[in-house]
């Protein structure tokens, strides 16, 4: 993305847009190792919100919230630690490597020599993705954006996550007395499970604007 | 059971009820709500008092019901606002005894299922031998052979010094060669042209220390990318030939590369001959010095390398010497080193642990006690599955609250000082990149004798200076040798390498865990690659993992592969190996210095009256199984 042209702003983009390349949170049920994939307060044929939780309903276990947020934490820093695996993609001659040049944009090239190739290199996992990533694990616990629909959804027309057999039995959609009730009911809960991805956001560096960079030209009169 | 649910709606709301519009809407309604049908009768009772009217009295209805679920969802609404702060606090349900399908709280559920349904559990006893075994009862999961060895000392290093039994409770003095304010940036924003500048900026430096110990001539040092006839001197980073060769892959003499500065040599990578080197050690990310031609314009032939020069060992002023010997009132000083894991694979239990505080506590009572992480691995198979529970008074909903209500009790036990050292696989931390910031003590709720140091962090306890670096470079850095290097060691090898490149982790790019899982589709064995960890460096930070003005005393660095303790270059380095290794007890160490007597150190400089701590000769260390 050229960041010259203008784009809309990040946080008017509907969810299911901004978290396309997202990926799905996954939790394993404790009780029969079902595994599936958990978009939050929607229906969904693997789970089931209740009152008390997240019920798997392949064996009508209700996941303690210990076993959910230890879960959403470890996939969390898998995450973040695959961000900083470092691995780099050139755009022209396409090369995948973790080598960074002494120029950092500039193309080693398949001679390994550092000239040739004139593609630029970035991040295949950018801190932006990674950004979207968090803020997704947030909406997925977020209940006020659930009751408003507002969830990236968990069976779209075109998301692979989903299996062609799910595809063609979408569950039911909850009516909004339930879906009311069922945030109302889990709040205090899924807020502990916000916590812990706000803890990361915390201390995520493209949350904050970087003054330095923005008004680095006038540290010369400080001098 | 729908059927007693419908007949439990009308004996409770009468023979009215027995419709289908309301039994199925009373159905929902107790679904929603989480109410048994004698709740639901009961706060649809008081809905009628207080929404009739003298000539209006409401009837049992649909519409008038969903009125009532609207009635529900606002009273549920106000409650949650009137504790907004409570957290932890979850809604409180009302116990339903009738209703076996909604467990009335996820933890009565735990329990229920324990108790009756053991058969439902999960093949391996994690489940049970978490929670049910009490702290005190020996853990029936360790096998007593390997407990009775427990203590036994596996290496010893100096062994002619003897151990002090004493139990003096000296406290050392304890001074931090860091700044904790540097390790809080702000992670997840690693910008490429920043890390490019870390880098390059590592090659000039390099070549400036270089040029000054030498005694090189700034024209000496040419590009070694291009053709020409004379000799020149260059210094550049190892890289392997290819940007596609894996981070793991065994290197050889013929495939490295030299990759110079922006300003050495326009950031160029040239083809390294090392044939006429004889004794070499190359890896990924050094940084060399070579003397060398570019005959051809196709490769650099080098001719001699050049070692880049150590750090000189600290030194302190008599005066402190004999203030730290009388602190101590002749009594060895004595340190105990652990590194995590602290659980076993199988499951969560601090036990070992546990023992381990009361050992260190009645026993051993070291001066001091430095903890590596990771204390709750964010990588265990029990986190990664969800497949936990504590048995503590608190039940915890967050991998930090495991920590506060499972860890903190155990660490608060310990008497002496204690340093931790978190890593980046500690589930506790925020700053999930190397650098590391340290553990929040506060919310941790440790006690005052327990510092939060970061990783690395350089230290002095006393006279010695100590540096402690979290990340295996031990396991992650391989190299390419020939000649005598080839008979040393490989520990000899890294250790020279991390003292020699004045830092921690000198390998670029770091290490890289992975996991082979099998497609799905069985036909194709291929697999994919699934990332697990890594070194997670933060490469613009990473000035702070560099040696500062010395060379440290004692290096410690934590690694998977075998404990060890040995001299280099006057420095001791150690291993203490893990505490807890896969499925049994692992090690940790147990060092015993000498207190520094005039006589045995010797003078560093006539001018000043400072000494050398020699610390290499008055320390005995012992490798103990834990």
């Amino acid at each position: 993305q050229n960041s010259t042209t203008l784009q809309p702003l990040e946080s008017t983009i509907p969810d299911s847009d901004r978290f396309r390349d997202s990926k799905p949170l996954k939790l394993t049920c404790p009780s029969c190792q079902h595994f599936f994939p958990f978009g939050g307060i929607q229906s969904s044929n693997n789970y089931q919100i209740t009152h008390s939780g997240i019920r798997c309903l392949s064996c009508q276990f209700v996941l303690p919230p210990l076993s959910v947020s230890a879960q959403l934490e470890s996939f969390l820093r898998t995450q973040i630690s695959q961000y900083y695996a470092g691995w780099l993609h050139c755009d022209d001659c396409g090369i995948t490597t973790r080598q960074v040049s002494v120029y950092g944009r500039r193309c080693i090239g398949i001679s390994g020599k550092a000239y040739g190739c004139k593609g630029i290199m970035r991040y295949l996992y950018s801190d932006k993705a990674l950004y979207n990533q968090l803020l997704y694990l947030q909406s997925c616990f977020d209940v006020d954006k659930a009751k408003k629909r507002a969830l990236k959804p968990l069976y779209e027309e075109f998301s692979g996550d989903v299996s062609a057999d799910d595809k063609e039995n979408k569950p039911s959609v909850m009516s909004q007395g339930e879906l009311d009730a069922l945030v109302e009911q889990n709040r205090s809960l899924f807020e502990v499970y916000q916590g812990v991805v706000d803890n990361y956001l915390e201390d995520c560096g493209r949350r904050y604007v970087d003054m330095g960079g923005i008004f680095g030209f006038m540290s010369a009169f400080e001098k | 059971m729908t059927t007693t649910i419908e007949t439990q709606i009308i004996t409770r709301f009468g023979p009215k009820a027995n419709e289908t519009d309301i039994l199925k809407k009373c159905g929902e309604l107790m679904n929603i709500f989480g109410l048994s049908a004698e709740d639901l009768f009961l706060k649809w009772e008081s809905y009628v008092i207080t929404t009739s009217t003298v000539d209006n009295e409401l009837q049992l209805s649909l519409p008038s019901l969903n009125k009532f679920q609207e009635f529900l969802q606002m009273k549920l609404i106000k409650s949650n606002q009137k504790t907004p702060s409570s957290n932890a606090k979850r809604p409180v349900m009302r116990t339903t005894p009738n209703m076996n399908i909604i467990p009335s709280t996820p933890m009565s559920s735990m329990k229920k299922r324990r108790l009756e349904a053991p058969g439902l559990r999960s093949a391996d006893t994690s489940y049970t031998n978490g929670g049910d075994s009490s702290p005190v009862a020996p853990s029936p999961s360790a096998t007593p052979s390997k407990q009775t060895e427990s203590g036994k000392i596996l290496e010893t290093l100096n062994a002619h010094i003897t151990p002090s039994n004493s139990i003096s409770q000296a406290k050392l003095k304890l001074f931090a060669n860091f700044n904790p304010q540097k390790y809080k940036f702000r992670t997840m924003n690693q910008k490429l042209l920043e890390v490019a500048d870390y880098l390059d900026e590592q090659i000039d430096a390099t070549a400036k220390v270089l040029l000054n110990h030498y005694k090189f001539e700034a024209s000496d040092f040419g590009n070694p990318n291009v053709q020409s006839q004379t000799e020149i001197l260059t210094v550049g980073r190892i890289v392997p030939d290819s940007p596609l060769t894996p981070y793991d892959a065994d290197l050889n003499p013929n495939s490295l590369f030299l990759e110079t500065s922006r300003s050495g040599g326009i950031g160029q990578r040239v083809q390294l001959n090392i044939s006429s080197i004889e004794n070499f050690s190359f890896f990924p990310g050094q940084i060399a010095c070579f003397k060398g031609i570019n005959s051809t314009g196709e490769f650099f032939k080098a001719s001699k390398s050049y070692p880049i020069p150590y750090l000189g060992s600290p030194v302190s002023s008599l005066s402190d010497l004999n203030t730290y010997h009388q602190d101590l009132a002749g009594d060895n000083m004595k340190v105990v080193i652990t590194s995590g894991p602290y659980t076993t694979q199988n499951d969560l239990s601090y036990d070992l642990l546990s023992r381990f505080v009361d050992k260190m506590n009645n026993e051993v009572r070291p001066n001091t006690l430095i903890m590596f992480g990771p204390f709750l691995d964010v990588t265990h198979p029990s986190i990664q599955s969800g497949n936990l529970s504590f048995d503590t008074d608190k039940t915890p909903t967050t991998l930090t609250e495991v920590f506060k209500f499972v860890i903190t009790p155990i660490l608060k036990r310990l008497t002496c000082q204690v340093i931790l050292l978190p890593s980046t696989k500690d589930a506790t931390s925020k700053h999930a990149a190397y650098p590391q910031d340290s553990f929040d003590r506060k919310h941790l709720g440790l006690p005052k004798n327990v510092k939060c140091f970061p990783n690395p962090a350089t230290f002095q306890l006393n006279e010695v200076l100590i540096g402690c670096s979290n990340n295996d470079i031990f396991k992650d850095l391989k190299d390419v040798n020939g000649g005598q290097k080839m008979k040393q060691s490989r520990f000899d090898r890294v250790a020279e390498h991390v003292l020699e490149q004045r830092r921690y982790y000198p390998v670029f790019p770091g290490g890289l865990k992975q996991k082979k899982t099998k497609s799905l589709i069985a036909e194709n064995d291929t697999g994919v690659l699934e990332h697990v960890s890594g070194a997670d460096l933060h490469v613009p930070y990473m000035g702070l993992t560099e040696f500062n003005e010395s060379l440290p005393d004692v290096l410690v660095i934590p690694s998977e592969l075998k404990f060890f303790c040995k001299i280099i270059k006057n420095v001791l380095i150690i291993n203490p190996g893990s505490f807890v290794k896969m499925n049994a007890p692992g090690s940790y160490c147990l060092m015993n210095l000498v207190p520094p007597k005039v006589e045995d150190l010797s003078k560093a400089d006539d001018v000043d009256d400072v000494y050398l701590h020699n610390v290499w000769k008055r320390a005995r260390v012992d490798i103990i199984k834990a």
